[in-house]
């Protein structure tokens, strides 16, 4: 936690014309020590594979792996790893145009985006991913674009942004998600994963 | 119906220990304990009420993947609060007095390995006068222990003795873990453990943390999870073999502000306990949410408890305090007891704020006569 800092303290009016205001920033930090399925799941993106857990009781898969299915409560191991495609389809979005606030690195318009991975039954979603459409104007985006994802170099890849409060994160292994030009998705096969 | 118509009937609690699993992982099999202690499944509860606390994870919407440990599909009627496991219990609790539903699931949760306490404390607590001077939840401990002695309460002595029987206590409580996590005391000096033989002379005779307050004293900042499931009259009859009735439970507040208030005593706690309907009768245990010894002190005179009550059997607080589950694991504390009938009453307080700022308490009674009157 900082202290106050001298660039942004400040009083306002003398003290006997009504109440002075300080100016005064604070941080809190916080050092997780990830999950096992989390870590397991980080060295795979690192490797440029996308992974999940199968659901022993109902097959669904679940991007990454939680250690259980939060639907059948039946618990899941590393025995129950699977991989799935870095290609799927665009469930939703929104264009995101930023404002200045401290911590906000973006300056121009982007994109949060759902993605449901082929093979994977949970959906990126896009607070929690990060994801960016990238290689099409924002105004053709649509729900049920065909996309795939667009790799960092090896050396580039940076899993520093993960956290054990979320799920899915793909930002620090890819630039952002980029169309396929294949056919859009029939709206029946993302139906209930418009997370 | 009567208030005194709801019970305890199915409880977990998981190590009190620094750990790697995420905090819906801890809760995941305390939920599924509790449940199948009441003899319950997923879905199987009328309300559900979780508490958990944003500043401790780190992120907006904790609550939010914890609902994941209670299968939340088909959708279920839920509630949550910022706040220790022990209010969302009250908020089940005036839930079940609807009378539509007669069961409910409750639990509490927190990782404190994840972040610095000291300072998490201090922004939760007041981010608007005390933090930027930097008056950490230690600081505030000593403090409140310097107005004690100084008010001619309580001695040095007194607050090693509290910690003696708390460690010796801790000793036979299976749920403190080796690691029960970032002691306040690692950070300023030799860190003393929080089970086992310690000697008052030797407690005496170790480094101060924040005078007058040493490490012992002082608890830590551990990572845990609770859960614990009502049932309402003879339904809860039927789910468990010696109900754990709740016989009466309130909360009361004070101003957030320490200097508002008489920090050597705790008003809010003494009405908290009358409003419950305890008025000093014989009470067998105690479970007391006391973080620092002198707060022990100003908790069972704030209650008026007997002298011959058994206080924080479990080691309470200062052996493991996994923030935002420590005031629901008291409740569980002092109902196992009663569920095991090693105990017919109990009291179980829960706290909230900086320095006993907002209390509750909650007055459990096993069924004295089960058959009836004799």
């Amino acid at each position: 936690m900082s202290g106050p800092s001298p660039a942004v303290a400040r009083s306002e009016g003398p003290a006997d014309k009504g109440p002075s205001l300080m100016a005064w920033r604070s941080t809190l930090t916080y050092e997780d020590e990830l999950s096992p399925e989390l870590q397991r799941y980080i060295a795979a993106l690192l490797d440029g594979r996308i992974t999940g857990h199968r659901c022993p009781s109902c097959s669904r898969v679940y991007v990454p792996g939680k250690g259980f299915c939060p639907l059948c409560m039946a618990l899941t191991t590393e025995r129950d790893e699977v991989a799935v495609s870095d290609r799927g389809v665009v469930t939703g979005f929104t264009v995101i145009t930023p404002v200045a606030y401290p911590g906000q690195h973006q300056t121009e318009p982007f994109v949060y985006a759902s993605v449901l991975l082929d093979g994977a039954s949970s959906v990126l979603a896009g607070m929690e991913a990060g994801q960016d459409i990238i290689g099409i104007p924002h105004d053709q985006i649509r729900a049920g674009m065909r996309v795939r994802a667009v790799w960092k170099e090896p050396a580039d890849r940076s899993m520093d942004d993960i956290t054990s409060r979320g799920w899915g994160c793909l930002a620090g292994v890819i630039t952002g998600f980029t169309p396929t030009a294949e056919p859009d998705a029939d709206p029946a096969d993302y139906r209930g994963s418009l997370v | 119906m009567p208030a005194s118509d709801i019970a305890i009937v199915g409880y977990a609690q998981s190590p009190i220990a620094a750990t790697s699993a995420s905090e819906v992982q801890l809760l995941l099999p305390v939920v599924r304990d509790a449940l199948a202690m009441a003899g319950l499944g997923y879905g199987e509860v009328g309300f559900t009420c979780s508490g958990s606390c944003d500043y401790l994870t780190g992120g907006p919407f904790a609550f939010l993947f914890n609902l994941e440990a209670v299968r939340a599909w088909p959708p279920i009627e839920e509630s949550h609060l910022e706040m220790d496991g022990a209010w969302a219990l009250y908020e089940a609790w005036i839930r079940l007095q609807g009378g539509d539903i007669d069961t409910a699931l409750v639990m509490g949760s927190g990782k404190s390995s994840s972040s610095r306490p000291a300072d998490v404390w201090t922004l939760q607590g007041d981010p608007y006068y005390l933090a930027p001077l930097g008056v950490d939840p230690l600081s505030l401990a000593g403090l409140q222990a310097r107005a004690l002695i100084d008010a001619g309460k309580a001695t040095e002595r007194d607050f090693a003795e509290v910690a003696v029987r708390s460690r010796r206590n801790a000793a036979s409580n299976p749920h403190i873990g080796a690691h029960v996590g970032p002691h306040v005391g690692a950070h300023v000096g030799p860190h003393l453990g929080a089970a086992g033989e310690l000697s008052v002379a030797a407690a005496l005779g170790s480094e101060y943390v924040r005078a007058p307050l040493r490490a012992h004293d002082l608890a830590p900042f551990s990572d845990g999870a609770a859960a614990v499931v009502l049932a309402r009259g003879d339904r809860a009859r039927s789910l468990c073999e010696r109900p754990v009735w709740i016989r009466g439970i309130d909360h009361r507040i004070e101003p957030h502000l320490p200097g508002f208030r008489d920090i050597t005593s705790s008003a809010s706690t003494s009405l908290a306990a009358r409003q419950a309907g305890y008025h000093g009768g014989p009470v067998d245990v105690a479970e007391l949410c006391a973080v620092s010894s002198p707060q022990e002190l100003i908790l069972r005179a704030a209650l008026g408890l007997p002298a011959d009550t058994l206080v924080n059997p479990s080691g309470g607080p200062l052996a493991g305090n996994p923030v935002i589950a420590t005031g629901l694991i008291r409740i569980i504390e002092a109902a196992s007891r009663i569920m095991n009938g090693s105990a017919d009453r109990a009291l179980a307080h829960a706290a909230g704020g900086q320095l006993l700022q907002q209390n509750l308490v909650c007055l459990l009674e096993g069924e004295l006569w089960p058959n009836g009157v004799p």
